[in-house]
């Protein structure tokens, strides 16, 4: 398992230019707001605390496929699934990088958006923990549907009619203050399921 | 001394069945050569012998065990599929560092490219490469020697004549050495390998 987290880490360094698109991608999103709504404070409060949730879903959608369909397309996983028979490890790792590569420079960073859209400490804070929590069951719920998408070119459309309906509970929770337990919880939730479906779904594939 | 055994394979893949009543022995040192027409189940062969297709009837024993109960048989072998392995945007030494990690084994990768005369090209990208050139750096993965067989799929395809006699020689010294070998191929190899079967 620390194997394959270190040659994902290592693959993501070799191909960094594909980090940086997603935060890219993460903050112009958010730049858009007040583009939108003009810039009364109270007004880009409110809306970055919801939109911050739509686009760090949209930033998962769009790594969707770098999880297992490059490694898929290339044949490298082939080589994997046969040094990790234990294949809940092998999703597990994929957990760990992807939340790693994907979510976590985009939490690092989301203290300086919260400081230009007005938000105080206490505001960020809990925007912190809610985001750190949520993106942790985001990542799951992205990890099955490309595990059970796998091997079908070109669906990324698909991928986002699945996952954008499931990461809905995510969105209304986390824009509230006080719901870091809720969304511990369905991240937990999520996990139990994403751990079993992936890994049905990458055997599957082997089959 | 290894006993690979095949005995009354049969897979349906999908509606069709594609293996029937597969009945086979292949012992340490030997190569077995498997033809037949496309989609006659070459490669579905590899893919049981290696364990990725589990719903089969029949039995795959290794030294009277069968394969899917056997812990340890997933790292006798190496499988080199049809597929390169490769990342396209990757110089081939980036490459050969993943191959590494993901193999648990250090290879002096230069030293060995230069034996097959590949050297030259260790910081070139990928995607640049021409297909043959592609499937000698995927059968580099070869060099990685603690496995007891190899499953090589198609592994001929793209390569000129001087790399399919250097493979060639190197599955005679990897025969000699004990190994078994298994690989699936179309065109007519030269009589030095010991079996071979159409299906």
């Amino acid at each position: 398992m620390l194997n394959l987290i270190k040659r994902d880490l290592l693959l993501s360094f070799y191909s960094s230019a594909n980090f940086f698109f997603t935060v890219s991608f993460f903050v112009l999103i958010l730049i858009l707001i007040p583009f939108a709504f003009g810039t009364q404070s109270d007004q880009l409060k409110l809306l970055f605390k919801g939109v911050v949730w739509i686009a760090l879903a949209l930033s998962i959608i769009i790594t969707v496929d770098r999880i297992y369909n490059a490694d898929y397309e290339d044949g490298n996983l082939d080589i994997i699934m046969q040094k990790n028979r234990t294949i809940e490890y092998l999703v597990i790792s994929k957990y760990v990088t992807h939340w790693f590569i994907y979510c976590l420079p985009l939490l690092v960073i989301l203290p300086i958006l919260s400081f230009l859209f007005y938000l105080d400490y206490l505001e960020t804070i809990q925007i912190f923990i809610n985001l750190f929590i949520g993106s942790f069951g985001m990542v799951f719920i992205a990890n099955f549907v490309s595990a059970l998408t796998l091997g079908a070119k070109r669906t990324i459309f698909l991928k986002a009619i699945i996952m954008i309906p499931l990461f809905v509970p995510f969105i209304i929770f986390g824009s509230d203050a006080g719901s870091w337990s809720i969304l511990l919880g369905l991240s937990m939730l999520s996990f139990v399921i994403s751990i079993y479906v992936t890994a049905y779904g990458l055997r599957l594939y082997g089959e | 001394m290894n006993v690979l055994k095949i005995e009354d394979l049969s897979c349906k893949r999908g509606e069709s069945k594609v293996l029937n009543n597969i009945n086979l022995t292949i012992k340490s040192g030997e190569t077995l050569v498997i033809k037949g027409r496309n989609g006659s189940g070459k490669t579905t062969l590899l893919r049981i012998l290696s364990n990725f297709i589990t719903s089969y009837q029949g039995k795959v024993s290794l030294n009277d065990l069968n394969i899917l109960e056997d812990n340890l048989y997933n790292n006798k072998f190496n499988l080199i599929g049809q597929k390169n392995s490769l990342k396209d945007n990757l110089s081939i030494k980036k490459n050969l560092e993943l191959w590494d990690i993901i193999f648990n084994e250090t290879l002096d990768h230069a030293k060995l490219l230069e034996h097959d005369n590949l050297d030259h090209l260790i910081n070139r990208d990928v995607g640049s490469l021409s297909d043959g050139q592609k499937k000698c750096i995927s059968l580099h993965r070869l060099n990685y020697n603690k496995y007891e067989f190899w499953f090589l799929d198609e592994p001929f395809v793209y390569l000129d004549e001087v790399n399919t006699n250097s493979l060639i020689e190197k599955i005679n010294r990897f025969n000699k050495n004990m190994g078994i070998v298994i690989l699936t191929s179309n065109i007519n190899l030269p009589k030095k390998f010991h079996k071979e079967v159409n299906i």
